[in-house]
């Protein structure tokens, strides 16, 4: 994050300004957002045609990152057994966990999946792309079916490159941007039809009109039934909870979560047998990760109290031989003065990630919003 | 798959049906992203490259080498008069039939980036902003052929819209030869433009002009070729960067009316004779 932090040129007092207006009930933020409003968003897919599945999106801010996705036909590894009978790995590691309930076709292993971001002007190797590239990944294969999709037959699986652009300069913290063109992406991301049978070697249909998303749809309503997942950016400031946080917002977080989400569509299915439900009364969302993200506030500088500025005055000469050799332990042990920015110290209160989480899984919340609005992007 | 030169000389078409002297397909947009001080968007065929300008602006801290050597740094330092142009390409794994990842070190990125940033340097009046910095981020989308070219004119498009003076327009172009270097034909045609087939198996240089002009501001061969066909290209790119210039004309000239009849900037007085309906 030391990237991040560079970014925010804002003042002590500005800081302690932006944090006690952002803690009001309700919050007031600079953009005049509420507390889990979105950033407006355009968003389009199958934008590149040299591609399996892409899209694009633009948040009012003027960020803008492009998701391309490609798949190559890989031999599936596999490994010798100790009994001298080699299997593909993925099978036998399903036979260690000793259920195969899941039956054939939903193994797979997490190198499948390669995923590389881009960010201009940092160096990819960089700690804060990396992150952000682990944050995303994670939250593709933590939802456990995804690799599954990618499997062809035993000997053959798919492997799936996802390259996140981010074109714009990165003005806020990317994570939300780049989620959500991601499972724009995904959703769009077609494989060619397979033609072959069992363990042959794959042999494809050479007609593109014929393949087959990699997420499911409803042969009939052409709706998405199945989706990938999305990673939410929330912050807590004093007792409020903040949904989407501008760079600005960031800097005065107290703490910030990055949640990612999937819809359970099995489980929304078999409740719609039972109760005949309307799908947009709300979806079960399945909790899928959750990181902490080090909020670029820690690193911000304290302000200084009226009593203990020595250039306002009337303060007492503390000039010890001890403070003066460490200005900071000075800062750390004075009390939290009202006005006075003081960068937050130590972990999150266990009960303020509670309620984060629970925010965004609350049925008909910001989650669920965030999904309806992308279920309208035409990804055909 | 090996390019089928022979049929050239029957017909006189190339493999997508062009003639010799025809570019292929050009569409520009000028600020396309918002957030940026300027942007542009460019398709030459299948190659599609999106431009992104900050600044000129305070040079930010550096960290380590990677803003001076992976940056590709042209013009002068930042301590010096001059801004300096920093061009940094990014070529998506996906902009390929084949997707090849190509890391920021790659050899061939870094010397289209110091290319770009001499040219750049060199037609920007960077002597206007002392100290500052000019970020050229370039995005390659996708890739059929005529890259460098295609990546020089996103970039001159991006600066006109990031409002930085330059000279003129800087626009490139590529042209190659009907032969192979082997089959040392005397009488092989110059061809315009050519497409990622014709450049794998071709003799091809990239050249940029400036403006109307015929002062050719960047060539580029990375191929053999006869010095006797040499000539005949080069005739044919500046050419084909002439044609060039009047569509990227006609395309800021566009946004310009757009943008007066939008009441985003204000009619100027040199702009009575112009055309807006």
């Amino acid at each position: 994050m030391a990237q991040q932090q560079q970014h925010v040129l804002l003042s002590p007092a500005e800081l302690a300004y932006l944090h006690s207006s952002l803690s009001l009930t309700p919050p007031i933020r600079p953009d005049g957002r509420s507390a889990t409003q979105f950033r407006p968003l355009s968003a389009e897919t199958g934008i590149l045609p040299g591609t399996n599945g892409s899209a694009r999106v633009c948040f009012a801010d003027g960020t803008e990152a492009i998701v391309g996705v490609k798949a190559e036909i890989e031999r599936t590894k596999r490994r010798w057994d100790d009994d001298g009978v080699y299997r593909e790995n993925a099978q036998q590691h399903q036979e260690q966990e000793g259920e195969g309930k899941e039956g054939e076709g939903q193994e797979g292993s997490g190198d499948w999946v390669e995923l590389t971001v881009e960010i201009p002007g940092l160096r990819d190797d960089d700690s804060g792309t990396a992150f952000l590239g682990r944050m995303l990944g994670e939250a593709l294969l933590a939802d456990g079916g995804f690799v599954g999709r990618l499997r062809v037959n035993r000997r053959f699986h798919w492997k799936v490159f996802l390259d996140i652009l981010l074109i714009s300069p990165p003005l806020s913290y990317p994570l939300p941007l780049l989620s959500l063109t991601t499972h724009l992406a995904l959703l769009a991301t077609r494989l060619p039809k397979l033609k072959s049978e069992g363990d042959e070697d794959p042999f494809f249909d050479d007609d593109w009109a014929a393949a087959r998303y990699l997420y499911a749809r409803d042969p009939v309503t052409k709706k998405v039934v199945e989706r990938p997942p999305v990673t939410l950016l929330v912050m807590a400031v004093g007792g409020n909870i903040i949904f989407d946080p501008s760079k600005e917002e960031l800097a005065v977080a107290d703490v910030a979560l990055a949640v990612s989400i999937g819809d359970d569509a099995t489980a929304t299915k078999t409740k719609e047998d039972e109760m005949e439900v309307d799908s947009s009364s709300g979806r079960n969302l399945k909790l899928l990760s959750i990181r902490t993200v080090d909020p670029p506030s820690r690193l911000t500088p304290p302000g200084v109290a009226n009593a203990a500025n020595s250039a306002y005055g009337h303060a007492q000469v503390v000039n010890t031989a001890a403070t003066q050799k460490m200005p900071e332990a000075r800062q750390t042990e004075s009390e939290a003065v009202e006005g006075v920015w003081k960068p937050p110290r130590g972990g999150a209160k266990a009960s303020v990630m509670g309620a984060l989480v629970q925010k965004v899984l609350v049925k008909g919340g910001v989650a669920d919003e965030v999904l309806d609005a992308l279920e309208g992007v035409d990804t055909s | 798959m090996p390019l089928d030169t022979s049929t050239y000389g029957l017909a006189l078409l190339r493999v997508d049906g062009r003639r010799w002297n025809e570019l292929r397909r050009i569409h520009a947009q000028i600020r396309t992203q918002a957030a940026a001080d300027g942007s542009s968007y460019l398709e030459m065929g299948h190659t599609k490259v999106m431009c992104v300008v900050t600044g000129p602006s305070e040079p930010g801290p550096r960290r380590g080498a990677a803003g001076g050597a992976a940056g590709g740094g042209g013009g002068a330092g930042g301590q010096s008069k001059d801004a300096e142009v920093v061009v940094n390409i990014v070529i998506a794994g996906f902009s390929s039939v084949d997707r090849k990842r190509r890391g920021r070190g790659d050899k061939r990125t870094l010397e289209m980036q110091s290319t770009l940033a001499n040219t750049l340097a060199a037609t920007l009046h960077t002597h206007l902003f002392p100290h500052s910095q000019i970020n050229i981020s370039l995005h390659v989308l996708s890739q059929d052929g005529s890259l460098l070219a295609a990546l020089i004119n996103a970039a001159t498009l991006a600066c006109v819209d990031a409002g930085i003076p330059m000279t003129d327009y800087v626009t490139a172009c590529t042209a190659g030869s009907t032969s192979t270097y082997a089959a040392n034909d005397e009488g092989a045609d110059p061809l315009l433009d050519l497409n990622h087939q014709e450049e794998q198996e071709l003799p091809g240089l990239t050249v940029a002009t400036l403006g109307d002009s015929d002062r050719v501001v960047a060539l580029v061969c990375e191929s053999r070729v006869q010095i006797s066909r040499l000539e005949g290209m080069l005739a044919v790119g500046v050419d084909g960067c002439k044609q060039v210039r009047e569509i990227l004309d006609q395309v800021i000239k566009a946004q310009g009316q757009k943008m007066i009849l939008e009441g985003t900037v204000d009619k100027g007085t040199g702009l009575n004779d112009m055309d807006l309906d």
